[in-house]
């Protein structure tokens, strides 16, 4: 309990909260928004072939929980429940998902793109393909629910990704400008050669462990990982050491400004002139198979530009306020001052350019899919999408696949229009 | 101004050699091999006779010779003392992998290039011995052997290799012929194994590789400057408009790039074009209305526009318009398939009606923007104080919006301008692939799925000029329209 209790219609957050409540349409999307966020969480218990609860032989049996233990390693399906038919089993009872099919599984009765108002062929209503099928037999509907989850964790994971990049880079080159980066003229060229040389320890003398690592499991990767991290950290720490002796030398005791503001403004500028698309495309011919995840960090990490260039605006508003001033006067590091006082204060566009970065990140990544790149071991929007260009009679694979990320996108966008006018001072009344 | 322009002009270039720089380390980096791909052949494909299968090494050396591929990648690398400095001269993509991990375990390159070329001398060996019946089956396993050996760094498996090699030529007095080089070869592995310097690979190293680099004579060239060269194996690099050979079509790549950057550019400036037209008033309209049902309906209908994904509706307009099994008003295809001695109405008329579905789907998003922005630079300047002045001062309605607003709302769009532009050019991919046009964006795309390096690059190139271009020209529009931005005075 604090002692001042602060009045929660003063803060800023508060504010920005009550404007957007006001916005009856952003906060309309912001809803459908949740709502497609639990699709997408609990896809494996609205579209699956097993059933949630039944009981077989006498036993009681969850099995679309016991599948999500079994995928992260905890236990094994019991030897009856084994690669058996889950359809064909005789049950005392059994709930099931309300779509009974799994997205890559093939009903070999409904093949050749049956379409939802066609007869199809289903024992029961239960059964019944309710968007229909494509060209192998799978269930569209069934693939749009785990689309879902494709297309939300394409949006958080990447937007994580360019917003960790974007505030690193933007909040480097806002706050310190191009002067205000100094440290002594030994310390920086030492800097400036370790790095080249602690690359060369943690990454370039460890590339094979680490595609060694990588090529066994994930886990071992982010160690070897983890262990370049530390060999980069651990040599630049010696830079830094050996450049306390090197204070001694006059000429290179005098303090320099990097130009920290130029160097990054600069590569933005030059990164921004390749059409996106184009360089995602570029990245990826660089990878052998690309698959959903690498597609993910490809498109965080060319769409970080947008979120730094806010910081970066903003920081430079803030840098030359008085509480920063202030800050300085008490002798509080950098760093902190960066951390705690600077950037907790930009924050605020960088809502904006997240929900607007998710809509353009699921765009991406529904249209590469649409192309034909990302592996067929996951089923998006897009690519379910592009199935209808094979036939061309099979309007539903085109309707609800398209409209399914047309949805998302859009409530995605209206949140950020949402939040830009909730932020917006002027129009506050 | 015209110094200002000349500056910008002049800060192009170290842009697109960055640019430059990035793209060609980009495609350097992409797994295949681009000469085996020309070649159309497998790698350690099973040759006939020794001299066949030098013949078929020397026409490959030669297209990578031509092709510059056997040049080391950039002026100078960056890597260890234990790398191989003559690796890039090792032709197979596959063999230059397996001796550099052999470089990484062992760090003796020399040994290990000793090593690699008396397996080299142990396949053409393998190679002369001749074919019958008795020998057929051992042949092709040793020959399996041997490229076990270019394949594989595992020591494990170079063993067994080597195995399995001695026990065949040990049973067979045919195959006794190779038995010297095996034993070289087995020796070379072992002088490998017995003198590792892996502590060279702990100590950085700087390799120097002068103007004979791929990069180099990729951008200047390696042709001499000022002379007249009839050499076909130099290139003139891409400042002198010499973009390479494709390696797919096999063809100059400046004819593929000039024959779809026509299709790319007519449709994005006619879809420019119709964008402004329709927006500008759109947006204008909307403001002047703000707060109206029309402005409403309007405005959440320009919204919903925006947001559709364009290769759904092209997907979508093809289906229902394109003539499947539903209407059939417009061809599916964007580019007509003309005749040049039909009349030219008729040819027009043709390719307005394959144009139109196409220009739908390149437009009507970008258009849904514009009129956003327009509507609301429009109402931010109707909010201020002169416009107040002129409306009190009693003008019209159409005089305050026209003559005293619009040229001032028109900053937002200009700003788009230079954002409209490249987005055109790298959107249009999904475009292009759908509706089956032979634009730049979809000649990127296919050469990217084919690594058709020199036409990727190439396009790369183009599509950041005409980006660069479009930020000049949005950037003069401002100082145009506005005449409180000047860029000649500081």
């Amino acid at each position: 309990m604090s002692a001042v209790k602060t009045d929660s219609n003063q803060s800023y957050w508060a504010g920005v909260k009550r404007q957007f409540r006001k916005k009856k349409v952003a906060l309309f999307s912001f809803y459908i928004a949740c709502m497609l966020g639990l699709v997408a969480l609990l896809a494996p218990f609205l579209a699956n072939e097993k059933p949630i609860v039944c009981k077989y032989e006498g036993n009681i049996y969850f099995p679309v929980f016991k599948q999500i233990g079994v995928d992260f390693g905890m236990g094994k399906f019991p030897q009856e429940l084994l690669n058996v038919k889950w359809k064909k089993l005789n049950y005392d009872f059994a709930i099931w998902p309300p779509v009974p099919y799994l997205p890559l599984n093939q009903d070999d009765n409904n093949t050749q793109s049956v379409s939802p108002f066609a007869e199809q062929n289903v024992p029961s209503a239960k059964w019944k393909h309710w968007f229909g099928t494509d060209e192998l037999g799978r269930d569209v509907l069934s693939g749009m629910i785990h689309g879902t989850r494709i297309a939300f964790t394409v949006g958080i994971v990447s937007m994580f990704i360019a917003t960790i990049l974007g505030i690193l880079f933007g909040s480097l080159a806002g706050f310190f400008g191009d002067e205000n980066f100094r440290m002594s003229r030994g310390r920086m060229w030492l800097n400036i050669l370790f790095f080249f040389i602690a690359i060369f320890y943690a990454y370039g003398t460890r590339s094979y462990i680490l595609s060694d690592a990588l090529s066994e499991s994930f886990a071992g990767f982010l160690l070897q990982m983890l262990i370049s991290i530390f060999i980069f950290i651990a040599v630049m720490g010696i830079a830094n050491l050996i450049a306390l002796p090197l204070k001694k030398i006059p000429y290179l005791k005098q303090h320099v400004g990097f130009p920290m503001d130029m160097t990054i403004s600069r590569s933005m500028e030059i990164l921004v002139c390749i059409p996106t698309f184009f360089l995602i495309l570029l990245v990826l011919a660089t990878v052998k198979k690309p698959n959903i995840y690498i597609i993910m960090v490809i498109i965080g990490l060319t769409s970080w530009t947008g979120i730094a260039r806010y910081i970066r605006a903003e920081l430079l508003k803030v840098r030359s306020l008085e509480y920063i001033e202030a800050a300085q006067s008490l002798g509080f590091s950098k760093a902190r001052i960066l951390l705690k006082h600077a950037i907790p204060n930009a924050l605020s566009p960088v809502l904006i350019a997240i929900a607007f970065g998710i809509a353009s990140a699921i765009l991406i990544e529904s249209s590469l899919s649409f192309l034909g790149f990302g592996s067929g071991d996951t089923v998006t929007w897009g690519a379910l999408l592009s199935s209808a260009r094979q036939s061309s009679q099979a309007w539903w694979l085109a309707i609800f696949p398209g409209f399914a990320i047309f949805i998302t996108v859009t409530v995605f966008n209206l949140i950020g229009d949402g939040l830009t006018d909730a932020m917006d001072p002027r129009l506050k009344s | 101004m015209l110094t200002y322009v000349l500056k910008r002009v002049l800060f192009f270039v170290p842009t697109i050699f960055a640019i430059s720089l990035l793209t060609f380390i980009l495609m350097s980096s992409a797994p295949g091999d681009p000469a085996e791909l020309m070649l159309n052949r497998a790698v350690g494909g099973d040759g006939g006779q020794a001299s066949d299968k030098l013949a078929g090494d020397k026409a490959y050396n030669m297209l990578r010779k031509r092709l510059g591929l056997d040049l080391p990648l950039f002026y100078f690398s960056f890597s260890n003392l234990a790398s191989a400095d003559s690796l890039h001269k090792i032709s197979k993509i596959d063999h230059r992998k397996t001796l550099d991990r052999l470089t990484n375990d062992y760090g003796n390159w020399k040994e290990i290039e000793a090593y690699y070329h008396s397996a080299k001398k142990l396949e053409l060996t393998i190679l002369d011995i001749p074919k019958d019946s008795s020998t057929t089956s051992a042949l092709i396993t040793l020959r399996n052997a041997v490229n076990n050996l270019y394949l594989s760094p595992n020591d494990k498996v170079i063993r067994s290799s080597f195995a399995e090699m001695e026990q065949q030529v040990g049973k067979n007095s045919q195959l006794a012929a190779a038995s010297p080089a095996l034993n070289a070869t087995v020796d070379a592995y072992e002088t490998v194994r017995q003198s590792p310097t892996t502590w060279k690979n702990y100590i950085p190293a700087v390799h120097l590789n002068g103007t004979k680099n791929q990069y180099h004579r990729w951008l200047l060239g390696d042709a001499p400057w000022f002379s007249a060269s009839d050499d076909k194996m130099l290139s003139k690099g891409f400042v002198r408009g010499d973009f390479g050979t494709s390696y797919f079509a096999k063809r100059p790549v400046s004819t593929l790039v000039w024959e779809s950057i026509g299709y790319t550019m007519t449709i994005s400036l006619i879809a420019i074009l119709i964008t402004y037209l329709i927006s500008i008033p759109l947006g204008v309209f909307t403001a002047v209305k703000k707060g109206t049902t029309i402005d409403q309906t309007l405005s959440t209908g320009l919204f919903v526009l925006y947001s559709m994904p364009s290769f759904w509706i092209g997907t979508m307009m093809i289906i229902f318009l394109g003539g499947g099994d539903f209407l059939d008003w417009f061809p599916p295809t964007g580019v007509a398939d003309v005749d040049a001695d039909d009349p030219f109405f008729t040819r027009l008329s043709m390719q307005a009606a394959h144009l139109t579905m196409p220009l739908i789907c390149w437009t009507y998003g970008s258009f849904a923007y514009l009129s956003r922005q327009m509507r609301g630079g429009m109402l931010g300047v109707l909010r201020q104080d002169y416009i107040r002045t002129a409306r009190s001062k009693g003008l019209n309605e159409s005089a305050v919006v026209w003559k005293h607003a619009f040229r001032n709302s028109l900053l937002p769009v200009i700003t788009i301008f230079s954002s409209v532009f490249p987005a055109m050019i790298g959107g249009s991919v999904v475009l292009e692939y759908i509706f089956t046009i032979p634009g730049m964006g979809g000649l990127g795309f296919h050469s990217v799925l084919r690594r058709d390096y020199p036409v990727v690059l190439t396009v790369t190139m183009f599509s950041t000029i005409l980006t660069l271009v479009g930020y000049l020209i949005s950037d003069i529009l401002y100082a145009v329209v506005d005449p409180r931005i000047s860029y000649s005075k500081k």
